[in-house]
C-alpha cells in the first residue's frame, strides 16, 4: 500500500532576531541584522499508512506544530522530502487542502454567529462536496452523535464541547483522506472527552481516515492510538507501538507499601520518616539503581523502580528484612508517567 | 465553478452581518454624530469666507460631497487590515491556508456582507435624505449607472490597498500602527475628509497620480457633477480600472511572497 504521508529527513529552520534588553536595545533591534538560526525540526523521517491513527507527542515547543504545518503545506521545509497522498504539499497547497481536514482544539473554523448548518453549507461549496455525499454525511453524523439537534444552533451559543464536536464533524465533511487534530479535547470535561474520543475512533474506523493526533492528554493517546511518535527539540526520539513504549524505556514499576495496618491514623511526619529510612536502605543495597525514587502519596510509600536495574522482589526483600510490611501493591507505570519521564529527560 | 465557493462565503457573511443588529444601529448613530460635526465645521469655514463659493464649491455642494463621502466610508471600511492582523496574530490563518480557497478573495467576500448591509442601511437612507433636503441639487440619470460601476471598482481598489497594508502585519507583527497610518493617508488623499477641490494645485496634481482618489473622489464626482459627458465617465472608470488591476497585481504578489516566508504564531 502507498504511504499516506512520507517524510524523509525533513529539516525546518527559523531565523530569529537576537533581541537586546532595555529601550536602547529595542531601538537597536529595529535595525539589527543579528539573526540566530533555530532548528525547529531536525531530520524527521516517518511513513504513515492509510487508515492509521498516530499519536504525535512532544513537550511544548518540540516542533510538533511545525511538522503539522509542513504536512498541511502551510510551511515549506528547509530541506528534505515530504509527500502527502503522493503530492508535495507546499507546491500544491490548494490541491492538497482538498484532501485534508484540520481540527484545532483552541480555534474554530465555524462561523461564530451562524447556525452550524450554515457553516457546513459554506464548507460544502468550498470543498465542492456533492449533494449526495453532503446529505449522507449529515445523516451519518446524526446517527453517530445525534448531531441534528445542534445543526440549527448558532455556534456562539454552544458549549465548548458542542463546538469541538461540530468542528470535528466539519473537518470530516468532505471525506478527506487525512485529518490533523491538534489537542481536540483541550479544556473539555471528562464525559465530553470520552464522547469526543469515541467519535474520533469511530470516524477513523468506519471512514478509514488517517488521523494524526497531537495532544498533551495521555488519556486521548491510550484510548485512540496504536502507534505513537515522540519528538523533542525537533528530533524524533520514538516511533513505535504504544505497547512497546513502556518496555522500550525500561521496565518501570511502582511498588506501594504501608508498614502499619493503621496507616490512615499515622501523621505525615512518621510516614516521612519511614519513607526516608526505606530510601536509605535501598540506596545502600542497590547503588546502581539510578532511576529508583521514593515518594509519598495518600499514606502510601511509593517506590519507583526500573526492573532492568533492580528486580522488584529484591527491593521487597530488602525492605522486609528491616521492617515488617503490612500492606503492598504493585502498579504498572502509566503512559503518562513514561511520557513525563521522557519530556523531563529522565530516559533516552 | 470556483466562483460558487465565494458566493457561499458572501451569503454567509451577509447572514452573519444581519445577526449583529445592535452593531448596525450603532454605526448609523456614529455616522450621524460625524455628520453633525462636519456640518458645523464647514458652516464656520463658509461663514468666515467673503464669497459664497470656496474653490468653486458652495456650501451645499461641499455638504453633499462630504455627507455622501461619510456614508461611503461607512460601507467601504471593512476592517480588512484589522482582520488580517487578527488572523495572523491568533494563528487562525492556518485554518484558511489549509482550505482549497485563496485567502484574498475569501476575505473579500467574507467582509463584503457588511458592505452590502451598510449600503442599504446607511448609504441609501443618507443619499435619499440628502437628495430631498438639497431639493434636486443632485441630478439623477445615467450618472447613477456609472456611479454603481464606479463604486464597485472603488471597493476593489480600496480592498487591494487594505489587503496590501494588512499583509505588512506579517513583518511588523502588529496591526495598530499600520492601520492608523493607512486610515490617515487614505482618508486624506482619497478626498474622503476634504474635497480634492480644496487642495493646492500642486498637491492635487500629486494626488491625481496616486491610486487613492479613485476610491472616494471619483464615484462621488460621477454622482454629483452633472456636466460630465460620456467620455468623461469612461475616462474616470478607465483610471479606476487601471488602478484596480495595478493594485490587484501588487497586493497578490506581495501576499504570495509573504506567505512563502510565513511563520505562523502560536502553538
Amino acid at each position: 500500500m502507498e504511504q499516506m504521508i512520507k517524510m524523509t529527513d525533513i529539516n525546518k529552520e527559523f531565523k530569529i532576531l537576537n533581541r537586546h534588553e532595555g529601550i536602547k536595545g529595542s531601538i537597536q533591534d529595529l535595525f539589527s541584522r543579528d539573526y540566530q538560526i533555530l532548528k525547529a525540526v531536525d531530520g524527521v523521517t516517518m511513513d504513515i499508512m492509510p487508515g492509521e491513527m498516530v499519536g504525535y507527542l512532544g513537550p511544548n515547543g518540540a516542533g510538533k506544530s511545525t511538522t503539522i504545518k509542513m504536512m498541511t503545506g502551510v510551511l515549506e521545509p528547509t530541506s528534505g522530502e515530504i509527500f502527502v497522498n503522493g503530492r508535495v504539499p507546499y507546491e500544491n497547497r490548494t490541491r492538497n487542502a482538498q484532501d485534508i481536514g484540520v481540527v484545532f482544539g483552541q480555534r474554530s473554523q465555524l462561523w461564530w454567529a451562524l447556525p452550524v448548518i450554515e457553516s457546513f453549507r459554506i464548507l460544502k461549496e468550498i470543498y465542492q462536496i456533492s449533494d449526495r455525499d453532503f446529505k449522507e454525511n449529515l445523516e451519518y453524523y446524526d446517527a453517530l452523535v445525534g448531531a441534528s439537534e445542534l445543526y440549527h444552533k448558532p455556534v456562539r451559543q454552544m458549549s465548548l464541547g458542542q463546538r469541538t464536536l461540530c468542528d470535528i464533524l466539519a473537518a470530516f465533511l468532505h471525506n478527506p483522506g487525512i485529518v490533523f487534530m491538534d489537542e481536540p479535547t483541550i479544556g473539555l470535561d471528562v464525559s465530553m472527552k470520552s464522547k469526543i474520543r469515541e467519535l474520533v475512533g469511530t470516524l477513523n474506523k468506519e471512514k478509514g481516515t488517517t488521523i494524526i493526533l497531537t495532544t498533551h492528554d495521555m488519556g486521548d493517546v491510550d484510548a485512540l492510538c496504536k502507534r505513537i511518535v515522540i519528538i523533542d527539540k525537533g528530533r524524533m526520539i520514538y516511533d513505535n507501538d504504544i505497547e512497546h513504549l513502556r518496555s522500550f524505556f525500561g521496565a518501570y514499576r511502582t511498588i506501594r507499601i504501608q508498614f502499619d495496618r493503621h496507616a490512615q491514623a499515622l501523621d505525615g511526619e512518621v510516614l516521612k520518616q519511614q519513607a526516608m529510612e526505606a530510601e536509605e536502605w535501598l540506596r545502600l543495597k542497590f547503588p546502581n539503581a539510578k532511576s529508583l525514587a521514593v515518594s509519598m502519596e495518600d499514606n502510601w510509600i511509593q517506590i519507583l523502580i526500573n526492573e532492568d536495574e533492580v528486580h522488584m522482589m529484591n527491593v521487597v526483600n530488602c525492605i522486609q528484612e528491616k521492617r515488617q510490611i503490612a500492606d503492598m501493591n504493585l502498579q504498572e507505570i502509566s503512559t503518562e508517567s513514561v511520557i513525563r519521564k521522557i519530556y523531563e529527560g529522565g530516559i533516552v | 465553478m470556483r466562483g460558487k465557493r465565494y458566493i457561499a462565503v458572501l451569503r454567509g457573511s451577509i447572514m452573519e452581518g444581519l445577526s449583529f443588529r445592535a452593531s448596525t444601529f450603532l454605526r448609523i448613530a456614529g455616522n450621524l454624530v460625524y455628520l453633525i460635526i462636519i456640518y458645523f465645521l464647514w458652516k464656520a469655514i463658509f461663514d468666515s469666507s467673503p464669497a459664497d463659493t470656496v474653490n468653486g464649491m458652495n456650501f451645499y455642494d461641499t455638504m453633499i460631497y462630504l455627507v455622501l463621502a461619510a456614508a461611503m466610508f461607512n460601507f467601504m471600511d471593512t476592517f480588512v487590515v484589522y482582520h488580517i492582523g487578527d488572523d495572523y496574530q491568533t494563528g487562525q490563518i492556518v485554518l484558511y491556508l489549509t482550505k482549497p480557497i485563496e485567502y484574498q478573495p475569501f476575505l473579500l467576500f467574507s467582509r463584503l456582507g457588511n458592505c452590502v448591509i451598510s449600503f442599504f442601511v446607511t448609504f441609501m437612507p443618507t443619499f435619499i435624505i440628502v437628495y430631498f433636503v438639497t431639493k434636486g441639487s443632485i441630478v439623477l440619470g445615467a450618472n447613477l449607472f456609472f456611479f454603481v460601476v464606479s463604486i464597485l471598482l472603488a471597493i476593489g481598489v480600496n480592498y487591494c490597498i487594505d489587503f496590501f497594508v494588512g499583509t505588512i502585519c506579517f513583518y511588523t507583527q502588529s496591526v495598530w500602527g499600520v492601520n492608523i497610518m493607512k486610515e490617515v493617508v487614505v482618508s486624506l488623499l482619497s478626498g474622503a475628509t476634504i474635497p480634492l477641490a480644496f487642495f493646492p494645485e500642486t498637491f492635487r496634481k500629486i494626488v491625481e497620480v496616486l491610486p487613492f482618489w479613485t476610491i472616494y473622489h471619483m464615484p462621488l464626482h460621477i454622482l454629483t457633477d452633472e456636466t460630465m459627458q460620456l467620455s468623461d465617465y469612461m475616462t474616470s472608470l478607465g483610471i479606476q480600472l487601471f488602478w484596480l488591476i495595478v493594485m490587484l497585481g501588487i497586493s497578490r504578489l506581495f501576499w504570495r511572497v509573504s506567505v512563502r516566508g510565513l511563520t505562523v504564531n502560536g502553538g
